[in-house]
């Protein structure tokens, strides 16, 4: 896993220079729209944390590919996820981002009722309406997995697989299939949320997490902990090679003094003091460390606006023993918000004339060129 | 009397719907069998997809409450009560003995016939 080539031992491309994606993939709403129908609802959409939902009736609304998809624990305490549409005559039915049913899930319009397992319970008059069929007018279920503490759902009326997409983008990038389970991510607790709306397009921060050319000049506190960013050679432009901790750093803290917790107890030896990094196509960032994980899930809300909610995520021990969060979490918080930033300063200019064929990727970057090929894949006849 | 089914065919907590000259919801309620107009009084929905609370039960579409014993609603939405029937139970099948008139006043019906033999 560790035994990776240095980034200075990388060949040398070719070309120097590859070129991004058009400036229009960033600003036009109808690729924006395309995007939407070809790659947010045809693929796995990480969509809450199963903790969210503690108990039978917490739901959550998310927007996945366009659709406002309601995810709610039934009293089996399985989790379901339906289209958040009546049947009847398609009122929203759930309009808070989240909260708790008591018992059923009710149209506030004409009072269509569904249990939590998505099937129609009453309506005004049904009983009057013999040649009425109840189970063709349940909620329209969505596929939904759970995986990482995470739950996943996927608009396709077939989905793809979930191995083959989402767990082989952890395996693929780890370099081995059980690595991922060392950090245990399902079995911890959200120690702190923070939700950032960012005005920038989705895919300018899918790009900016997969490249570290702009650690140095933008994340000073990140690469005095992880030295080897300063070269700008993420850890997602190799497999399974994890940035190693600056040799006086005492963790993954914002002043790299402080220690951090204790490593989480199943994190072996080769993966600790070095920091992880994965990408899940389309719209989730993984960041593993050895005390705690950052979970980022992306929303994409407009062609550009992008809600980023961000998971810092620790063993309930630690939770529980109510020790001071704030130097972990403030280091990437920090990170956050020096790349929104970066990205909301984009922006406005991906529509600019200077940017209407797209940019260049430098050799440290190319491996955002099959990120921009699966897109520009996707979204093509 | 209108044949509701074998006692082991109603589990405690759930109910039965039979068609008597209306529409009746059969209740088991830890054991005990009580049997009431389907129909809840405020809107047409049916009482035996609500929910049991005890010895009541709770509309499924605007949470009604209606006493099971005296087929009154403990409040709003619902303003009349709806009919109590007899349950009666023969070698382990259950029976509703239908109330006759509808639209009689619980305050007449309700008090003697709703008992649970």
């Amino acid at each position: 896993m560790s035994s990776v080539e240095l980034p200075h031992q990388q060949p040398e491309p070719a070309t120097s220079l590859i070129p991004t994606l058009p400036g229009a993939h960033y600003t036009d709403p109808a690729l924006f729209e395309r995007e939407q129908r070809r790659i947010f609802q045809a693929h796995w959409f990480a969509a809450a944390r199963s903790s969210d939902l503690p108990d039978p009736g917490a739901f959550r609304t998310v927007d996945v590919g366009g659709e406002s998809v309601l995810i709610v624990r039934g009293r089996d305490r399985s989790l379901r996820a339906f289209l958040n549409v009546c049947r009847h005559r398609g009122a929203r039915l759930c309009v808070e981002d989240s909260g708790a049913v008591r018992r059923s899930l009710q149209c506030p319009y004409h009072a269509w009722t569904y249990g939590l397992d998505g099937s129609l319970i009453a309506a005004p008059n049904l009983n009057s309406m013999h040649d009425v069929d109840r189970g063709e007018y349940g909620l329209i279920t969505v596929a939904l997995r759970e995986w990482l503490g995470t739950v996943w759902v996927c608009l396709a009326d077939e989905p793809p697989s979930f191995a083959d997409s989402v767990q082989s983008a952890v395996t693929g990038r780890l370099g081995d299939d059980e690595a991922i389970e060392e950090w245990g991510i399902d079995e911890l607790v959200v120690g702190r949320r923070i939700t950032y709306d960012v005005k920038a397009n989705w895919k300018l921060i899918v790009e900016n997490f997969m490249e570290c050319y702009h650690c140095a000049t933008i994340h000073p506190e990140l690469t005095e902990v992880l030295p080897e960013f300063a070269d700008g050679y993420a850890a997602q432009y190799f497999v399974g090679h994890g940035a190693e901790f600056g040799e006086d750093v005492g963790g993954f803290t914002v002043d790299g003094q402080s220690s951090g917790f204790d490593k989480l107890s199943g994190v072996g030896a080769d993966h600790d003091r070095r920091y992880y990094a994965i990408t899940v196509n389309p719209q989730v960032f993984i960041n593993l460390v050895p005390d705690h994980v950052i979970f980022h899930r992306m929303y994409p809300m407009a062609v550009d606006r992008t809600v980023v909610e961000c998971d810092w995520l620790y063993p309930r021990s630690v939770i529980d023993s109510g020790a001071d969060l704030s130097k972990s979490v403030e280091l990437f918080h920090r990170v956050n918000q020096q790349d929104f930033d970066a990205c909301e300063r984009c922006q406005p200019a991906m529509s600019s004339k200077a940017y209407a064929a797209g940019g260049v990727l430098v050799p440290s970057e190319h491996h955002i060129g099959e990120f921009r090929d699966w897109v520009a894949d996707a979204i093509s006849d | 009397m209108i044949l509701v089914g074998a006692v082991s065919e109603i589990p405690v907590g759930e109910s039965v719907r039979v068609q008597g000259q209306v529409a009746i919801a059969v209740f088991n309620v830890d054991g005990e069998f009580y049997a009431i107009d389907d129909t809840c009084t405020h809107q047409d929905a049916s009482l035996s997809d609500g929910w049991l609370e005890g010895c009541a039960v709770e509309c499924p579409l605007h949470a009604a409450c209606f006493d099971l014993r005296t087929g009154r609603p403990s409040g709003p939405p619902a303003r009349k009560p709806v009919r109590t029937h007899e349950v009666v139970l023969v070698d382990d099948q259950v029976y509703v003995h239908e109330t006759i008139g509808t639209g009689v006043p619980a305050e007449v019906v309700g008090a003697g016939s709703g008992e649970i033999r």
